[in-house]
């Protein structure tokens, strides 16, 4: 915070052998100007194919399923396919993009439900101690020396490759990150003063913990929420890579990729754009992950 | 110590128990005959009944997982409906490969990420420490399936310098390594960089920096040393994590390892051999992360097994 302050110097009489040079080029600066470049690098980068994405209805693409089969595997921007068309002389573009909004909407999903479980069991775990702390604590344990991706995929296999079934399953690996963090977040907080006072004040011990220690903590919880985001859509594509992925409505990018890969030597495009697409999309995700972590939390001093 | 010792040993078996057990109960209550892949789409009600009957798959529940049990003391899961032959045999034969690709990808990854994160910790916030953290953040975002594959066009089609699958000889261990590398590299480094931070910023490193130690003897004695815990659990983890099997570049790679293994074992619902896969995997796994808390005290003496309590 004190930071801030000399990054500002205005209204300040007293001379200072601080220059406006000197704080430009300091570290907290230079700090702050990272942040910064990453927050807008990785919001292009994310709305770059986020955007498309949801308009992928409204954009003038042929159908992702349509088959052409005098147009197959045409190189990039010939035709009007932008992306090119892969052995079936389907649309690639239109794929991707049809692709994406099942991979996206997974990974929404699935990150809304180990959000959900995660704050909830870790704050429990934090807050009660004693002997749910013991379950859940090892639950976590438990669940880091399993074996995560052949887990994964021995469920998908067989309960089949249907949307709920991948978002559970993803959930269901990823719960254990947001749960550690909470907890330990919220051992710090029960020791504070104000919780002593709600307990006298006679409120109940859920509602100590739903009312004024989760609000406390949620904020910093939400924050790996975008790197979850990231993870569960590179995860979400690794189970479709390996066949384990939905099949309806549209193949998701996972399945793109190995679709195109027996066609790799002759057709670069139909793996390679695929895989740039996610990349591009994840690094952006990754990047505003990184940058509202890194930047300096001035909010505070306002409110 | 030794009180130690048994405790997690304990502790640890209970795990792989749970684990194997839970597989059991999930392969029972999904939806899927092993008959019907066993036998073919074109098999009559009674050859399927004969080879449910062979498998013993026609008891109760309970007496299978019955004598689940009596075979997980003795170490025989059974034969595998595939291989025909016995399945702890068929994994074991396979193991050699993971634990070879997770070896050399453990180690590239220790090599490259310590000095890289290190480096990055010296220099924050420059631009060069900048690039290298988006270069890291890179890493991370690709989906490993993809590098394989780029990488396996590259350097193996295009540029034909190693061979494109298989482990017939040790070029065909450089592309999956350096596939798994990348994204283990990305993440340890950056894993560094922030302990190494933080010891930078502490106290002791102050007082030790003004009593005239030397930069090198700082970085690598004082902070590394107090880092050296987390990033060797970091890496003990992971290296851990990789003996279940590194399914998706084996897939990639046709690596003969575990991973293509299991794939396959439950494409064609082979129960005994998704169940000896299990076994044995969590069993390392469960070995390594043990090794690694007993390695604790030789890495930070202050460390006593079984006394710490906090953390």
């Amino acid at each position: 915070m004190s930071l801030s302050d000399t990054a500002t110097p205005t209204r300040q009489p007293s001379p200072s052998a601080v220059t406006k040079a000197d704080i430009a080029t300091a570290g907290a600066t230079r700090r702050r100007k990272a942040a910064k470049w990453k927050l807008i690098v990785g919001t292009v980068c994310t709305l770059l194919v986020i955007i498309p994405i949801i308009l992928a209805q409204v954009l003038p693409l042929p159908d992702a399923n349509f088959q052409d089969l005098a147009a197959r595997r045409l190189p990039p921007f010939t035709d009007g396919h932008l992306f090119g068309t892969d052995q079936l002389g389907r649309d690639l573009l239109s794929r991707v993009l049809h692709g994406g909004q099942v991979s996206l909407t997974i990974g929404v999903l699935a990150v809304l439900v180990s959000g959900a479980i995660g704050i909830i069991l870790g704050a429990a775990a934090g807050y009660f101690g004693g002997w749910v702390d013991t379950i859940i604590s090892r639950l976590l344990e438990a669940q880091m020396s399993l074996p995560l991706l052949m887990m994964l995929l021995l469920v998908v296999a067989l309960f089949g490759p249907s949307i709920p079934v991948i978002t559970f399953v993803i959930a269901i690996a990823q719960w254990p990150e947001v749960a550690r963090l909470t907890r330990s977040m919220v051992l710090v907080e029960r020791e504070k003063p104000y919780v002593s006072a709600a307990r006298i004040l006679g409120l109940h011990r859920i509602q100590i913990l739903i009312q004024h220690i989760i609000p406390n903590v949620i904020k910093q919880a939400t924050l790996v929420v975008l790197l979850l985001l990231a993870q569960a859509v590179l995860l979400e594509s690794a189970l479709s890579f390996l066949g384990a992925g939905p099949q309806r409505p549209f193949a998701t990018w996972g399945r793109i990729i190995s679709d195109g890969q027996d066609y790799i030597t002759t057709s670069w495009w139909m793996v390679t754009l695929p895989g740039l697409v996610i990349v591009l999309m994840v690094v952006g995700v990754n990047l505003l992950g990184d940058g509202l972590r890194d930047r300096p939390r001035r909010k505070k001093k306002d409110a | 110590m030794t009180n130690y010792i048994l405790k997690r040993l304990g502790q640890g078996l209970l795990t792989v128990f749970l684990t194997v057990s839970t597989v059991f109960i999930l392969i029972r209550m999904a939806p899927g005959d092993p008959a019907v892949s066993y036998a073919g789409p074109l098999a009559t009600n009674e050859q399927l009944a004969a080879v449910r009957e062979q498998f013993g798959l026609d008891r109760p529940v309970l007496e299978q997982y019955w004598i689940f049990l009596q075979q997980l003391f003795t170490g025989n899961l059974g034969t595998s409906y595939s291989f025909q032959a016995p399945a702890m045999q068929v994994v074991a034969e396979r193991m050699p490969y993971t634990l070879t690709l997770a070896t050399a990808a453990i180690l590239l990854t220790a090599v490259v990420a310590i000095p890289l994160g290190v480096w990055m910790s010296r220099r924050p916030d420059t631009g060069k420490e900048l690039g290298v953290n988006v270069l890291t953040i890179a890493g991370q975002s690709m989906p490993d399936f993809w590098t394989g594959i780029m990488l396996l066009t590259g350097f193996a089609v295009l540029i034909p310098i190693f061979p494109a699958s298989g482990f017939a000889t040790w070029g065909g261990l450089v592309l999956p390594t350096i596939t798994i590398a990348i994204l283990q590299i990305a993440l340890i480094s950056r894993m560094v960089r922030r302990e190494m931070t933080a010891n930078f910023a502490a106290p002791y490193l102050t007082v030790a920096r003004s009593r005239g130690v030397r930069n090198s003897v700082l970085t690598w004695r004082y902070a590394m040393g107090n880092s050296a815990i987390p990033v060797f659990t970091a890496l003990g983890t992971r290296f851990a994590a990789m003996l279940n099997g590194v399914v998706v570049v084996e897939v990639v790679f046709a690596w003969p390892g575990v991973g293509s293994l299991i794939v396959r074992a439950l494409e064609t619902r082979d129960y005994p051999l998704i169940q000896a896969t299990v076994l044995l995997t969590a069993l390392l796994a469960v070995g390594v992360q043990l090794l690694i808390d007993l390695a604790y005290p030789l890495l930070d003496p202050r460390v006593r097994l079984g006394k710490a309590a906090t953390a």
